[in-house]
């Protein structure tokens, strides 16, 4: 257990200063959107109000009232999300093929460390993991800060002050920062198995090269097939005999089989079909 | 002591191994020696098990090699296999993290030996460092063997001088060292068994001491009469 951990903390460090920088970049521009989208808003409102006279409810009629919502929907805000998934998505593939490509083949050196293979796959995973969960958190923590930074710019008649559960309810946040349990398993555990299934059909290329890539395609396919059978059947068949709940649960039993399938495939690679 | 049993080896339809047998003991150092292209790395690789061999089996101390094993063997090849970001004394450190076999105060003393110093940071090295570092690495644990890929490999007289040095000294003593190298020069007089190997099979194994004694030949000459018929 202790080297596992050890391995989680020495994967995270690889990726720490890209990680640190895509913080940064949130958090940088998150806030200068705030700040340029606010004071856009009151030089318009200026302009519109003072210089053109429109009346302020007609102003408000036809811009609304300013909110992070407003924000939220903006290139400054969302940009920095999609670039650190971007970076995440590009991560999963990186974490692996970097060993066997970077100056040094560090995969030398993991794989003849005194414990097993499987740890390897799982601490990557766990980064990834530890990852998304480390944006996120950063997310959740820079709402208030926004809204703080909103307030101190917008007047109180010129805004709609909104809670972050609100804000996230009402913007795509909601997709990363689920509202209730059902959908963080269900949109995490997605997530958690994608991964897994990227990492079973990269050791794949790995163990057997060009054959590989067909194999993890097929790997990949087939499990794609799998976890989405219930809904593929009801499609094909035209007849809706499951209630949304039992869907849910069938997708929770399908991906735990899956996530388990992958598991294991990947061990078997690691142990008995990988090369350096 | 290293059994490597009947082990073949295909790369797509290229027959890299085969059918190659040879047993490795403990406190005697056994060289591969072949032309390019001919296994050595391969064989070595694969009883680290980070190659899969399509048929046959090897032991250590008679157990297939599993996680227990890589305290007990370890394979230093010819490349550094640190993150190039790390300093010597990050390297040092990860390997102490991981292995229960690392034995710092030999660590310290081959830091001496070789001059190196811990600051350095590994992407910074000479080639001849470079080796010393993977050396170092290698010969800090206690383990029962070294696997050695190309240890002169490269690298000027001097560094190939001081590696040698390490075969004569305690940093070896009663450990099995199975090495493949061209420079067989350097380590001739140091070799206790030969294994030539050509197209992916051994075609002759012989105790040097016995060759020595008994034909009044050295390894090179044999080298010269095998591989020249």
């Amino acid at each position: 257990m202790t080297r596992f951990l050890k391995l989680v903390n020495f994967e995270l460090g690889r990726f720490m200063k890209i990680y640190l920088a895509l913080i940064g970049i949130t958090i940088i521009s998150q806030i200068a959107g705030v700040i340029i989208k606010s004071n856009s808003y009151i030089s318009r409102a200026n302009e519109a109000i003072y210089e053109d006279l429109v009346p302020k409810e007609e102003f408000f009629a036809t811009e609304g009232l300013m909110s992070v919502l407003q924000v939220t929907r903006s290139l400054w805000f969302m940009g920095p999300i999609a670039l650190c998934i971007a970076a995440l998505i590009f991560y999963i593939f990186f974490i692996w093929y970097r060993d066997w490509f970077g100056k040094n083949t560090f995969i030398y050196r993991l794989l003849m460390l005194p414990t097993a293979r499987i740890q390897i796959f799982l601490s990557k995973g766990v980064s990834i993991l530890l990852m998304v969960f480390g944006f996120v958190a950063i997310q959740l923590m820079l709402l208030p800060i926004e809204s703080v930074i909103l307030k101190w710019i917008v007047p109180l008649d010129y805004r709609i002050d909104m809670t972050a559960g609100e804000i996230i309810q009402n913007s795509y946040l909601q997709t990363l920062i689920p509202s209730t349990f059902i959908e963080f398993v269900l949109y995490y555990g997605a997530g958690i198995m994608a991964v897994f299934i990227i990492f079973t059909a990269i050791l794949f290329e790995r163990s057997f090269r060009l054959k590989g890539v067909l194999l993890g395609a097929i790997f990949v396919g087939m499990t794609v097939l799998v976890f989405f059978s219930p809904i593929l059947i009801m499609e094909i068949m035209q007849t809706y005999y499951l209630y949304p709940i039992e869907i849910f649960i069938l997708e929770i039993i399908l991906g735990l089989m899956l996530i388990s399938v992958s598991i294991w495939t990947s061990h078997f690679l690691l142990k008995k079909k990988i090369a350096v | 002591m290293i059994e490597v049993k009947n082990i073949s080896k295909k790369y797509g339809r290229k027959k890299v191994l085969n059918g190659v047998s040879f047993t490795a003991n403990k406190g005697e150092i056994t060289s591969l020696i072949g032309i390019n292209g001919v296994g050595k790395t391969t064989i070595l690789n694969a009883i680290m098990a980070l190659t899969p061999v399509n048929s046959g089996e090897i032991l250590i101390n008679n157990e297939k090699i599993n996680k227990a094993s890589y305290e007990k063997i370890t394979f230093i090849p010819d490349a550094i296999t640190m993150l190039p970001q790390m300093t010597i004394a990050e390297a040092m450190q990860f390997m102490q993290d991981f292995y229960e076999s690392w034995n710092q105060e030999r660590a310290t003393e081959l830091l001496g030996f070789f001059k190196l110093k811990g600051s350095d940071k590994i992407s910074s090295l000479s080639k001849g460092n470079t080796a010393k570092v993977n050396l170092l690495l290698g010969l800090a644990l206690d383990v029962d063997f070294l696997l050695m890929d190309e240890p002169f490999s490269g690298i000027d007289i001097f560094s190939r001088e001081q590696i040698a040095e390490v075969f004569t000294s305690h940093l070896i003593e009663d450990r099995g060292v199975i090495i493949t190298t061209h420079e067989i020069n350097d380590i001739e007089h140091l070799i206790d068994k030969v294994i030539l190997l050509d197209e992916g099979t051994v075609i002759k194994e012989f105790n040097t001491e016995e060759v020595r004694e008994n034909e009044g030949k050295s390894v090179i000459d044999v080298m010269r009469e095998v591989y020249r018929t």
